[in-house]
């Protein structure tokens, strides 16, 4: 057995990685260590309007489970904010659905899938990656690949061991449980988000909608004494309804890895960190970064040069196209970081006296100067 | 240091905060090397509470 490129993990990134791996000509294969892939999720399956764009690749119409069209804020006090802007459009997709479809699409391109095998190491001779050892049906079996794909999420073992991430701290981790519940009387096209420190501290809790008054209701939380299961079970302990799944994960939220590439190996997704600090999607750049990390594999193994000095394109593609956006979220997460209930309940009620949608930056600041501490956060931070 | 496999959803958030790289998530199993220092990292994430930090012990 060997391969070009061996893409590590099967879900959002590693599908894509290996579907435009395969169809730049490459002998792929992706390894996944569940017996489904898909499963269990971690996700509650919110993307923005564009993400069908960026995906190029057309949905069956079951994995679009509602359309998105704003959101309802809610203060820790209990009053809420509606808004509609457009940057909130988007869509509610079943994951596990999503998942097994763009591996269906990568299989069809020409990647062959390994199901319920772990990947335990790399095999790196002179400090080059040529391939992995995993674990198959009670044995140990080496894989070589010209180049290495980690699309191994949070856990990524392949990031660690290729020493491009180390981990992450706990507090650079937002630690999240959701229960997928029916009989829920919420508005279909409308997600909801809750805050406050008795809430979701450090984080929130979010409704989005699945259509027939289905919904995924989860929290997240950061640096917390209780587990977030304690806080969705008080949180949902509001509602008469019924659980038919929980998922559990964390999102990492500090930005992406400082090093995404090395001599025979790319990291993609949330292997590499690239998830949005704010909202703690990643689903979206996951699918940017993975079709490109796929690209220039494909390339490097064409042009005969596997080096850390050509793979680097990588890195430098990906940033060019979501660092910015990044940046600017990490930010807003350090603001978000600064606020106590109070300056939470001020700002809903501030949203709701002042048409904040229309309104200009340059009013924004003047608005914001009547929040003292909220305006000392973004003089420090912007 | 308690592990509570019962309680375990499988998500690999402990994983990734150990500073000694002691946990593996398989399918459906936590493997743990020796070793813990009981830093007590992997508590602070685990979402389900299926790790517990009273007691210093090896995990
Ligand atoms: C509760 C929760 C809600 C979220 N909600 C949203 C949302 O609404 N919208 C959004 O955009 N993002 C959301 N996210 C983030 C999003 O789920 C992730 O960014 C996304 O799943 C990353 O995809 P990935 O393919 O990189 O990693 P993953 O989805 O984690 O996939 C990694 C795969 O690798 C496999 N694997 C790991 N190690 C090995 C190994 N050693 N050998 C073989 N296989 C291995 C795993 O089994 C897994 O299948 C949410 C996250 C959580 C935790
Ligand atoms: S308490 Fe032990 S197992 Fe947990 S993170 Fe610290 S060293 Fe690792
Ligand atoms: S963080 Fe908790 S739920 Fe997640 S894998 Fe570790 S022990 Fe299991």
């Amino acid at each position: 057995m060997k391969y070009d490129i061996v893409v590590v993990g099967g879900r959002v990134s590693g599908s894509i990685a290996s579907l435009y791996a395969s169809k730049n000509d490459m002998n792929v294969l992706m390894i996944e260590k569940h017996q489904e892939i898909g499963t269990p999720v971690q996700c509650a399956g919110g993307v923005s309007k564009s993400f069908l764009d960026t995906l190029e690749i057309k949905l069956s119409p079951d994995i679009i489970c509602s359309k998105i069209k704003g959101a309802k804020l809610h203060s820790p006090q209990g009053d809420y904010f509606t808004s509609t802007n457009e940057i909130l459009h988007g869509y509610i997709l079943e994951r596990k659905m999503l998942d097994k479809s763009l591996a269906m699409k990568s299989a069809e391109a020409g990647t062959d899938i390994m199901l319920k095998t772990h990947v335990k190491d790399l095999i790196i001779n002179k400090g080059r990656v040529e391939g992995v050892i995993a674990r198959n049906q009670g044995k140990l079996i080496e894989i070589p690949a010209q180049v290495v794909i980690g699309a191994d999420g949070i856990e990524s073992q392949i990031a660690r061991i290729a020493q491009l991430n180390h981990g992450y701290e706990p507090i650079d981790l937002v630690s999240c449980a959701q229960y997928e519940m029916v009989g829920l009387d919420v508005e279909s096209s409308m997600m909801e988000f809750f805050f406050g420190s008795k809430i979701a501290p450090g984080g929130y809790v979010w409704i989005f909608p699945k259509g027939e008054q289905r919904a995924n209701v989860g929290v997240g939380v950061r640096n917390t004494e209780k587990a977030a299961i304690h806080y969705l079970e008080k949180f949902i302990s509001r509602f008469n309804a019924t659980k038919i799944e929980l998922n559990v994960g964390a999102v990492p939220v500090c930005g992406p890895s400082n090093k995404t590439y090395g001599n025979g190996i790319l990291i993609t997704g949330d292997a590499a960190g690239q998830v949005d600090p704010i909202t703690g999607g990643g689903i979206h750049l996951a699918s940017i970064c993975s079709k490109l990390a796929g690209e220039i594999a494909a390339e490097a193994i064409k042009n005969e040069d596997l080096s850390a000095d050509y793979l680097q394109q990588y890195e430098q593609e990906w940033q060019q196209k979501i660092s910015k956006n990044l940046e600017r979220s990490f930010k807003y997460r350090q603001i978000f970081d600064k606020l106590n209930d109070q300056d939470l309940n001020k700002l809903i009620q501030f949203f709701n006296k002042n048409d904040v949608e229309s309104l200009s930056t340059l009013s924004l600041w003047k608005l914001a100067l009547g929040f003292p501490k909220l305006f000392k956060s973004l003089k420090n931070i912007l | 240091m308690i592990f509570e496999e019962e309680l375990c959803g499988y998500c690999g958030a402990c994983v990734t905060v150990c500073p000694l790289n002691l946990l593996q998530l398989f399918e459906f199993k936590i493997h743990k090397k020796h070793g813990c220092n009981t830093c007590q990292r992997c508590v602070r994430v685990c979402p389900m509470g299926a790790i517990k930090g009273e007691l210093a012990d090896e995990i």
